[in-house]
């Protein structure tokens, strides 16, 4: 028998191998696979920031107004106010924040279905906002964001190996900062609620400020997305913020395995990849997506990591009882 | 403009009847939820297979009545055949496996049609009796809307009289009110659901046919609707039909009289109305019974 493997270590492991694998993949590959390295990375991030607020219980249908609004918010500020890429990416950041306050102080009254559709109504409101919107050229979008200057340490992040390490490396540390955050007692209790969000409240847990808090969070990793997103295209589109991209990144969390992290990070990088991959060689190819969503529903409604979880845990307690049993026949002492 | 009172009595009749299709398609959706828990966004793709079927027909020579007649049937039998083989092995899953089902569904579903009838917009004529305008309160309306409208309110009474006075009316309440004490009574919930959704995904069908002839036949017209229906089904409570009703005729007025007195904000009136609703009533206006989302 291999050492014990936890889902915690399994989770870790499997991300390390992700990214590892994404940087060297990357580094040997061409300038187009780099350029969907990167955006696969990006959504990664963003795929976090949703899967991190499903963590206590919440699933969003709006997440693309967070991305838009950390899109926008870096793209105004550097592009029409003229300030560094840096001053706007905390610009960005802190957009996300407080869209995150004001949103989640209505939203989180509510859960499941509803929630899902409070949070989408307020990411259609932030498209039709954009998309009627003057100061970002409306509809037609916005060219011209730059991105960060890194070149004072001899890096040059308008070649697309570069920007796509960049982007890999971010989504590293967010996840690792996520895992971080999970690993805390206020994590914990985001587990807790997600699992019994009443007895949290009865043991008194407020179950209210730490939903906020996830949801800001949440928030502001998805508007950082949304600066990187930018950064990426070198544009402002209000697309960026339609509902069609919040079901994207809700059918990545799903695959890769809701609450799990990693996941997310995981099904962010099938997707992204999937869809060049049919797109490039089937005419029709949504048919083809379309019989994958059902498979993947089907066969593994937890997603790829809950799976993989799932499978371990059954080996574990198969691996328990062999024990006790050996232990029963020798000492006889106390089961479980 | 919006003043006088022809106009006004227009805009009235437009919201009443875009109002209906909403009904038919959210009637469906809300109960299919409340009975079983099952959030089945494939309902939109049914509304689109009906409208092409309904094309079909209609070019093989079929007469409008005809076509509105056999279309939602035929529509309905692969509906069912898609609930046997694909949305029933996910009764039991979360509502997010159910959405990345029912997801790709209508992917794969468009991509059929767009396969077989290609990506251009199709049309289909409204019947010759229904082409001229009629005389409503003065006002000269068209009168295939009306008969939207009309249909619309036939359908809500023979539901209502059908929840209401009917064996299988009763059976449905139960099982929305309580489904385990339903079940413990002797009540077979699957094939009560089998009903509903059965007559569900008619309805659903019969709003594809009946608007293709306004809105016309495209691909991604179920995808379209379908996010206004969510918002009819949030906004009118789960699983109840005066909920439905209310739902939608609140969205089918705000929608036609916001566009008409504040366009800049056309596109997101809805959702604001359904902010406006859901801080005061967070399970929405009318709903069978507590739901916990």
């Amino acid at each position: 028998m291999m050492a014990a493997m936890t889902p915690g270590k399994l989770r870790f492991l499997l991300g390390a191998a992700i990214m590892v694998c994404a940087l060297a993949a990357q580094l040997a590959s061409g300038t187009f696979a780099q350029e969907l390295f990167a955006e696969a990375a990006i959504m990664g991030v963003f795929a976090l920031s949703l899967d991190f607020l499903a963590r206590c219980g919440l699933v969003s249908f709006g997440h693309a107004g967070f991305l838009g609004l950390g899109a926008y918010a870096f793209g105004g500020f550097s592009v029409l106010m003229g300030f560094s890429p840096f001053v706007s990416l905390i610009a960005g950041v802190l957009a996300g924040v407080i869209a995150g306050i004001v949103i989640g102080v209505f939203a989180i009254r509510t859960t499941g279905a509803f929630f899902i559709m409070v949070t989408l109504a307020a990411a259609e409101m932030f498209y039709a906002f954009v998309f009627r919107s003057p100061l970002f050229n409306g509809a037609d979008g916005m060219a011209g964001v730059m991105r960060f200057d890194l070149s004072s340490i001899g890096f040059d992040i308008n070649d697309p190996k570069n920007f796509a390490t960049f982007c890999i490396l971010m989504c590293a540390v967010v996840w690792l900062l996520l895992e971080f955050v999970m690993s805390t007692p206020f994590g914990r209790t985001l587990d807790a609620i997600s699992q019994n969000a009443n007895r949290v409240a009865a043991i008194g847990g407020r179950v209210f400020y730490y939903r906020l808090a996830a949801f800001t969070g949440s928030g502001a990793i998805g508007a950082l997305a949304g600066v990187l997103k930018a950064q990426h295209t070198n544009f402002l589109s209000p697309d960026i913020a339609s509902w069609f991209v919040s079901g994207d990144v809700l059918i990545m969390v799903i695959i890769g395995g809701l609450g799990t992290l990693v996941g997310g990070i995981l099904g962010a990088g099938i997707l992204v990849f999937l869809k060049e991959i049919l797109s490039t060689h089937f005419g029709h190819w949504n048919l083809f997506l379309g019989l994958i969503f059902i498979a993947v529903a089907l066969v593994v409604p937890n997603g790829l990591m809950g799976a993989l979880v799932e499978r371990l845990r059954l080996r574990e307690q198969s691996a328990a009882r062999d024990a006790a049993a050996d232990e029963s026949a020798g000492k006889g002492e106390g089961a479980p | 403009m919006i003043f006088e009172p022809q106009f006004f009595a227009e805009q009235i009749l437009n919201s009443l009847q875009f109002a209906m299709l909403l009904f038919l398609l959210a009637i469906g959706l809300s109960v299919i939820f409340g009975l079983m828990d099952y959030l089945n966004l494939a309902h939109g793709t049914i509304y689109m297979l009906a409208a092409y079927l309904a094309y079909s027909l209609a070019r093989m020579g079929g007469n409008f009545w005809v076509v509105l007649a056999l279309a939602p049937l035929a529509a309905t039998a692969i509906g069912m055949a898609l609930y046997w083989v694909l949305l029933k092995r996910a009764e039991r899953a979360t509502h997010l496996v159910q959405v990345l089902l029912t997801v790709g569904v209508i992917y794969a579903g468009t991509d059929i049609l767009r396969m077989i009838y290609g990506d251009l917009p199709l049309g289909l004529s409204q019947p010759a009796s229904l082409s001229q305008p009629v005389n409503v309160f003065g006002v000269s309306y068209p009168s295939y809307r009306l008969f939207i409208i009309l249909l619309g309110l036939v359908i809500m009474g023979v539901l209502y009289f059908a929840l209401e006075r009917t064996r299988l009316g009763a059976l449905v309440r139960a099982g929305v009110d309580d489904r385990e004490t339903a079940e413990t009574l002797g009540v077979n919930i699957g094939m009560v659901f089998m009903a509903v959704f059965a007559i569900g995904t008619y309805l659903a069908g019969l709003a594809g046919v009946v608007a293709a002839p306004i809105f016309g036949i495209y691909p991604g017209m179920d995808v379209s609707i379908i996010i206004l229906v969510l918002v009819v089904v949030v906004v009118g409570g789960l699983g109840s039909l005066k909920g439905a009703i209310a739902g939608s005729l609140l969205i089918g007025f705000a929608d036609t009289f916001g566009k008409l007195l504040l366009p800049q904000f056309a596109m997101i009136i809805i959702y604001m109305v359904m902010a406006a609703v859901l801080v005061f009533r967070p399970s929405g206006l009318l709903p069978a019974r507590q739901f916990n989302g």
